[in-house]
């Protein structure tokens, strides 16, 4: 039983790990688009064709398939409730990588909500 | 001050992407509930389980919100910082707990209920921090 808890929470961890990656591809993907906001459908629309046009959003978008698959089977063996919430864990890979890669700024307080985040992740696993 | 500043709008859309995300993972866990019988630890039961998974309706129909969730964040991402984005987003860490109780029939216990609220807390504290001064951007 503890090993099936060690190998969900792997599983959990490594979609967490693709979603991050395709995050971060999708934003530096629209980074570079230099669109302007418009709730506009056909301009939308004609964003996502332009984006679909990078090869990058198509290797994230093969990070989400792995992600899905992997996700699908966790979903398969634990509750969702539990899955969902340990799944929050991407938080903290997000505000990692936001100000490595993307340099974004992460203050403190963004850091110390990550840290709650870990203590949830951990309150959760316990039972 | 800010150039990516957070309207009302931009607020209305995610929660909009709230509520299409929860309604995708019960879709998926429906889904998922087809394969959960199967033994997967080698390369033939990986595959009978995705063709298992995948030939249910509810998965299909939980991609179709994902695509939909996915044309309204591009349109977000455009807008606001990923880090600003991804915490509003965060309403589904109570909306997904509770529609698990009240339709998969799930069991939450008080431990588990104090370890969401963490997490509520954290990604709260996470989106606060949005109202800083940031660096000024370009």
């Amino acid at each position: 039983m503890k090993e099936g808890l060690v190998l969900i929470l792997f599983l959990i961890f490594t979609t967490s790990i693709c979603d991050t990656i395709n995050q971060l591809i999708l934003k530096s993907a629209i980074n570079s688009l230099e669109a302007s906001l418009s709730f506009n459908l056909i301009k939308i629309l004609r964003f996502i064709l332009k984006l679909a046009s990078l090869p990058r959003v198509w290797i994230g978008f093969l990070f989400s398939v792995l992600s899905l698959c992997i996700w699908l089977f966790v979903l398969s063996k634990v509750d969702l409730n539990f899955a969902f919430s340990v799944d929050s864990m991407h938080y903290v890979f997000i505000a990692l990588t936001s100000q490595l890669i993307l340099k974004e700024k992460v203050c403190w307080r963004r850091w110390l909500g990550t840290l709650l985040i870990v203590v949830g992740i951990v309150i959760v696993s316990l039972n | 001050m800010f150039k990516k500043q957070l309207t009302i709008k931009i607020i209305l859309f995610l929660v909009l992407t709230d509520i299409l995300e929860t309604f995708t993972h019960l879709c998926f866990k429906k889904s998922a509930l087809a394969g959960s019988g199967l033994n997967v630890l080698n390369p033939a039961g990986i595959f009978e389980f995705i063709v298992l998974v995948f030939s249910s309706p509810f998965v299909w129909l939980g991609l179709l919100t994902v695509l939909s969730v996915f044309i309204i964040w591009s349109s977000i991402l455009s807008k606001i910082d990923l880090s600003v984005a991804v915490p509003i987003a965060s309403f589904s860490y109570i909306l997904v707990p509770l529609t698990s109780v009240v339709y998969l029939h799930e069991k939450i216990s008080m431990l588990r209920w104090l370890g969401i609220f963490f997490i509520l807390i954290g990604v709260i504290f996470v989106s606060l921090s949005s109202t800083e001064k940031e660096s000024p951007l370009r």
